[in-house]
């Protein structure tokens, strides 16, 4: 398997968040890649990968299983959209590493990226970083510094590879039963090539005070397109943590495929965020589930904004009495975007809450689509779930779709579901020219006052980069 | 000193002529009341001198210091010193009073100029107590659940905050009762001590009994039929707006 | 879980049964004996739904059998009067498929008006261009193409409903439909069409011979309502507990039309039941209305769509369905709104009352949204009765089924309110009062 010089990049199309034509020849990497195992996929692929991380035969295992799952599993384009069948499997590569520094310069990014850092308020550091200019920017020290403040309570806060090496019989534990191998086609492609991802375990009564996030611990395995985390709280714990960034993500794959597994013990509590903004040729599939246990929270805070296509359906499993799950979603799909997302809720213990609010905004030809499933089953009583679901459509040919499905048995449970699809009003926007803002102007607030109430829900930096992400996206689609 | 010209202005709304030739000047430090029967235009000239979509000028003009803008987009006349107090104030979800507020003062200043934040939160609480909002609106969205009498007093706020040259007030009285009233018609008075010419729009000779009108026009099929001064509206509301169509009908006999 | 095999499954609907029943019509005229067989034909070679089917989501598809049943050509010679007899202008009887009563209120006034009403037989042979232009001439959109073919195939009558330009109807018009004898087949079809600015009222009745066993109902419904015309169709379904019942209803509203439909749920043991509504011109309004009463182990399924076709159209719909049991209902709604209705008003509603620990509601709400300039809602609640209005209602000295006849009453009222004639809501307000009294 030989390192490359240069990257594939597969068919791109120009991306609207930023304007940057991916097929131009001036941003392409020249990296040595240490470890790649070459394009397509077969069980040479996982036992390299597994070899070079010096896994455990357990784990070989594991993977030879699931990659034979997900050969026997046919694509759900039954209900999903046909999109995927562009995917091809052949082309991608499943694992890189980089052993090097990209030899590239500051000069030589192109003016609108660097305008866009800019403009999103992107520090200095990280700009390089993820220009591809450097190879981490400053994360190994912000990483250690956290790394030092949680070990002090016993806080296991390390990458999934680690995780395994490390703590077996923490892990063994509980990967791969929130989200079983066979869960989906992509559960299980996953649990085949899986590399990075974060492995965190909160001994019982800690609260952990700063969210940790995943931007500190991306090291050599970088832009983990396959990643694996595995969060647990153990009983009465607190941990919050962050993954993604507001800048788009430029990379090397086109397929993103990530599991999460989020496991709140007893009394414990999880709050998951996710701010997307993968680059517009990116095919974002995702599993991400939390298993909730007696009066134990998990709550989802997820915004899309970037990528060709996501699938993304959060979930919780209410197991324990008085479990409570919360998804809180935004999305927001430009031309040539399709945003499918949505929550799960699976109800199963009495007493248990879920609460959904999801708002999508679409603009120009972008494309939203929300699915849900609530599922409260018989002999279960005083469950509840709220579900609202608003689409704001700002141009004539914008399009969304809404597909819930709420099956409630039983007469001592309750569940409400309203959802609304409506448009920025014309009088609105007047009423506030009348003020002395301009069009766009009035549209962006507009358009952040529809998500107002979610993005007041995102650590205070996050919400900031959020709304100057929006008003990015809504550049030229007004007027 | 600022004037507002509006010369032998046409309206319609689509094919139809709604203002048949207006004629008006409105100077800073002067208080015009328009008065009608309702269905006559008075609405429509009020939304189509602040640029709304739905309004066609099919003649005439409309200058503001001297300075036609017709071809102004609504935003940039109201950066030029215009301000529209609407009759129905649109709500806006998730948009605080005190973001909005800071958003339309921003949008006044020059490029590159930063709004001195405590500065402008010492002037909204002030102009908030003088028209009796509880302070604690600031952190709501922008008529959202009022009442008929706090969307009109969240009008003059705004008015206050923004300190037009000239401003159009379209039925500002409807829906209040006789306190609100009196909140809203003491926050226009006090503004009045400024530069400010104002086009007091009014069904009701009610209202003129609390911001008096220098001069007072009757508004009938479009076009102004009589004017004078304060006195008209009481005459107004002594004999009716019929009184004013034999006139006119005896006139054009 | 019987299997369900990839083939085409047929039942008791042989060839033979087919041919025997094309003999029974073959004086009606021939381009309808052609359709009908393009539709045997088509009933054959589709499969029978299967798990993954989207349009077949949380349905039972293991009782879904079509064996067991034929045709039965005898009439009995005792018929009850048919409900509304004596406040309908006019009203047709049919029984096991074939027209037994006609009986008409006011002799002849409909037809003075240039009303037609009449079977379809008759009518197929009197005003061939508007049935061929209008029978059966909407696309199956929600999953049942199968049935929907062994419908058309297996008509043999069914009302006719003709409305002149600029007539309005003072009176309704009912149908009803009977099915008799054991394992009996009906197929019960009403056609309406309604002239630029007319107004008509038509009631169906569909019930079991009291105290038989598993009958099978494949009907379907046909409302056009041109220009300005008001519509108002109200279907009672009443087969026997142990029947197997598809309906389907389409629903074409033109320029400024109102139609409303209301559909009430109450017989056969698994109940299958598909509303789509086309808005195609600007004004158009749709209302669609359902009330259902599930008891013991029944199975109420109700599949809707609502396409706005138009700018400025409307549709609003409001399905209420009471629980009780190990009942089960399923209700999955979709508003489609293509790129050019601007201006679009469009409502959904699915309320499930659940009064029993075993019973299971299922919600699938809908949209699917590609012009911008519209406002559209949907919702779904599914909740017990009021804790403190059974409380108060008890506190004053009424017991606790009465309580709950009188509050699921409550609950029905948003629906049963929306008809303007009386007689129509009483017969409503009997066909559920007798439900709780079982």
């Amino acid at each position: 398997m030989k390192p490359p010089t240069e990257i594939e990049t597969a068919e791109t199309v120009e991306n609207p968040v930023v304007g940057i034509d991916q097929t131009a020849g001036n941003f392409s990497y020249k990296v040595d890649y240490a470890f790649d195992a070459g394009t397509g996929l077969n069980e040479d692929t996982v036992r390299y990968i597994s070899t070079v991380k010096k896994e455990a035969p357990w784990i070989l295992e594991f993977r030879l299983k699931a990659l034979k799952t997900f050969f026997e599993k046919p694509m759900p384009t039954h209900w999903a959209t046909k999109d995927l069948e562009n995917i091809n499997f052949d082309k991608i590569r499943y694992y890189l590493s980089q052993g090097q520094k990209p030899k590239r310069t500051w000069d030589e990014v192109p003016d609108d990226i660097k305008k866009t850092f800019e403009r999103l308020g992107i520090p200095e550091q990280e700009r390089k970083f993820l220009a591809g200019v450097e190879a981490q920017f400053d994360s190994e020290a912000a990483y250690s510094n956290i790394k030092d403040i949680v070990a002090k309570q016993g806080v296991i806060f390390v990458n999934s590879t680690e995780g395994l090496r490390e703590h077996p019989e923490i892990f063994k534990k509980f990967f791969g039963k929130v989200i079983p191998t066979g869960d989906n086609k992509f559960s299980a492609l996953n649990s085949a090539v899986f590399s990075g991802g974060s492995f965190i375990y909160v001994p019982p009564g800690v609260k952990v005070a700063q969210p940790l996030q995943a931007y500190f611990r991306i090291n050599a395995e970088n832009f983990g397109q396959f990643e694996r985390t595995l969060i647990i709280a153990d009983e009465g714990s607190e941990v919050v943590y962050m993954e993604g960034c507001t800048a788009p993500k430029f990379t090397t794959s086109t397929l993103h495929s990530a599991v999460v597994e989020l496991v709140a013990l007893k009394g414990a509590k999880i709050q998951y965020i996710t701010v997307q903004n993968w680059a517009n040729n990116v095919f974002n599939l995702v599993t991400k589930r939390g298993v909730a246990h007696e009066n134990a929270e998990i709550k989802w805070i997820d915004c899309n904004i970037g990528s060709r296509l996501t699938m993304k359906y959060p979930g919780v499993v209410l197991k324990g009495e008085g479990a409570r799950g919360e998804v809180l979603s935004i999305a927001l799909a430009n031309d040539g975007q399709h945003q499918d997302t949505g929550a799960k809720m699976i109800h199963a213990a009495n007493n248990t809450t879920s609460n959904i609010i999801a708002k999508s905004i679409s603009v120009g030809q972008g494309r939203s689509t929300y699915r849900g499933v609530v599922h409260i089953p018989k002999h279960l009583k005083g469950c509840k779930n709220n579900t609202e679901c608003d689409a704001l459509l700002i141009n004539s040919n914008s399009r969304t779709d809404t597909y819930p499905a709420i099956t409630v048995r039983g007469d001592r449970n309750a569940t409400q579901h309203e959802a609304s699809v409506s448009k920025v009003s014309e009088d609105m926007i007047f009423y506030m020219q009348q003020r002395g803002l301009t069009e766009a102007q009035a549209m962006s607030l507009a358009v952040n006052g529809f998500i107002n109430d979610l993005a007041r829900q995102f650590p205070m930096e996050y919400s900031v980069e959020l709304k100057r992400l929006i008003d990015l996206e809504m550049e030229g689609s007004v007027g | 000193m600022s004037k507002l010209e509006i010369n032998d202005l046409r309206i319609s709304i689509g094919e139809k002529p709604i203002v048949k030739g207006l004629n008006l000047t409105i100077k800073q430090g002067e208080v015009h009341a328009i008065m009608g029967p309702n269905g006559t235009g008075k609405s429509t000239l009020a939304k189509a001198i602040a640029g709304h979509p739905d309004y066609t000028i099919t003649g005439g003009d409309v200058l503001l210091d001297g300075k036609s803008i017709l071809t102004m987009a609504p935003d940039e006349r109201a950066r030029a010193g215009l301000f529209l107090a609407f009759q129905y104030p649109s709500e806006i979800p998730g948009v605080s009073i005190a973001n909005f507020l800071r958003a339309a003062v921003q949008a006044r200043m020059t490029e590159g100029e930063e709004l001195d934040a405590s500065g402008y939160y010492k002037r909204l609480y002030s102009k908030m107590d003088l028209l009796k909002i509880d302070r604690k609106f600031t952190s709501r969205s922008v008529n959202e659940g009022f009442s008929g009498g706090e969307k009109k007093r969240c009008e003059i706020l705004q008015m206050a905050m923004l300190e037009p040259k000239i401003a159009v007030m379209d039925e500002t009285d409807s829906g209040l009762d006789i306190d609100a009233l009196r909140i809203v018609a003491d926050g226009v008075n006090t503004l009045r001590s400024g530069p400010l010419g104002i086009m007091l729009i009014t069904h009701y000779q009610r209202l003129l009994d609390y911001i008096v009108p220098d001069f007072v026009h009757v508004m009938y099929d479009g076009r102004i039929v009589k004017s004078g001064d304060k006195t008209l509206a009481l005459e107004l509301e002594a004999k009716g707006y019929d009184w004013v169509k034999q006139e006119l009908v005896a006139a054009n006999a | 879980m019987s299997s369900v095999s990839t083939t085409s499954i047929t039942g008791s609907f042989t060839r033979e049964v087919f041919n025997a029943h094309l003999e029974r019509v073959k004086h009606l005229p021939a381009w309808w004996l052609d359709r009908k067989r393009a539709a045997y034909e088509r009933f054959v070679a589709l499969p029978m739904p299967k798990r993954t089917n989207e349009g077949w989501r949380f349905s039972n598809l293991s009782t879904l059998t079509l064996d067991g049943f034929r045709l039965e050509p005898t009439i009995p010679n005792v018929l009850s009067a048919p409900p509304l007899s004596n406040v309908a202008a006019a009203s047709l009887t049919f029984v096991n498929n074939a027209l037994a009563v006609r009986t008409a209120t006011a002799a002849d006034i409909l037809s003075q008006h240039g009303i037609v009403f009449d079977n379809l037989q008759t009518a197929l042979l009197q005003h061939g261009d508007l049935i061929k232009a209008h029978l059966l001439a909407q696309p199956s959109k929600l999953g049942s193409d199968k049935f929907a073919a062994l419908h058309e195939a297996f008509l043999e009558d069914g009302a006719f409903v003709y409305v002149p330009k600029g007539i309005e109807a003072s009176l309704p018009v009912s149908v009803f439909h009977h099915a008799s004898g054991p394992g009996s087949a009906v197929f019960p079809h009403t056609l309406v069409i309604a002239e630029s600015n007319s107004k008509i009222t038509v009631a169906d009745f569909f019930r079991s011979k009291k105290g038989e066993d598993a009958h099978f109902a494949c009907g379907g419904n046909d409302l056009y309502a041109g220009h300005g015309a008001q519509v108002t169709y109200v279907a009672m379904q009443d087969w026997s507990r142990e029947s197997l019942s598809f309906q389907f209803n389409a629903i074409v509203a033109r320029r400024d039309a109102k139609v409303l439909s209301l559909n009430l749920h109450a017989g056969a043991r698994q109940a299958r039941h598909e509303s789509f509504s086309q808005l195609q011109a600007p004004g158009a309004h749709s209302e669609m209305l359902a009330l259902t009463v599930a008891q013991g182990t029944q199975e109420f399924d109700q599949r809707t769509l609502q396409i706005h076709q138009a700018p400025n159209t409307s549709s609003n719909l409001l399905y209420k369905n009471a629980l009780l049991d190990q009942a089960k209902t399923i209700f999955s709604g979709l508003i489609v709104v293509d790129p050019d209705a601007q201006k679009t008003d469009a409502y959904q509603s699915n309320r499930n009352l659940m009064l029993s620990d075993e019973a299971e509601a299922n919600s699938l709400p809908g949209l699917e949204i590609r012009a911008n300039d519209v406002r559209c809602t949907h919702g779904a609640t599914s909740a017990r009765i009021d804790a403190e209005q059974e409380f108060y209602l008890k506190a004053r000295g009424i017991s606790a089924t009465q309580a709950q006849e009188l509050l699921v009453f409550g609950f029905f009222e948003e629906v049963l309110g929306k008809i303007e004639n009386e007689q129509l809501h009483d017969q409503l307000t009997t066909i559920i009062r007798a439900k709780f009294k079982q």
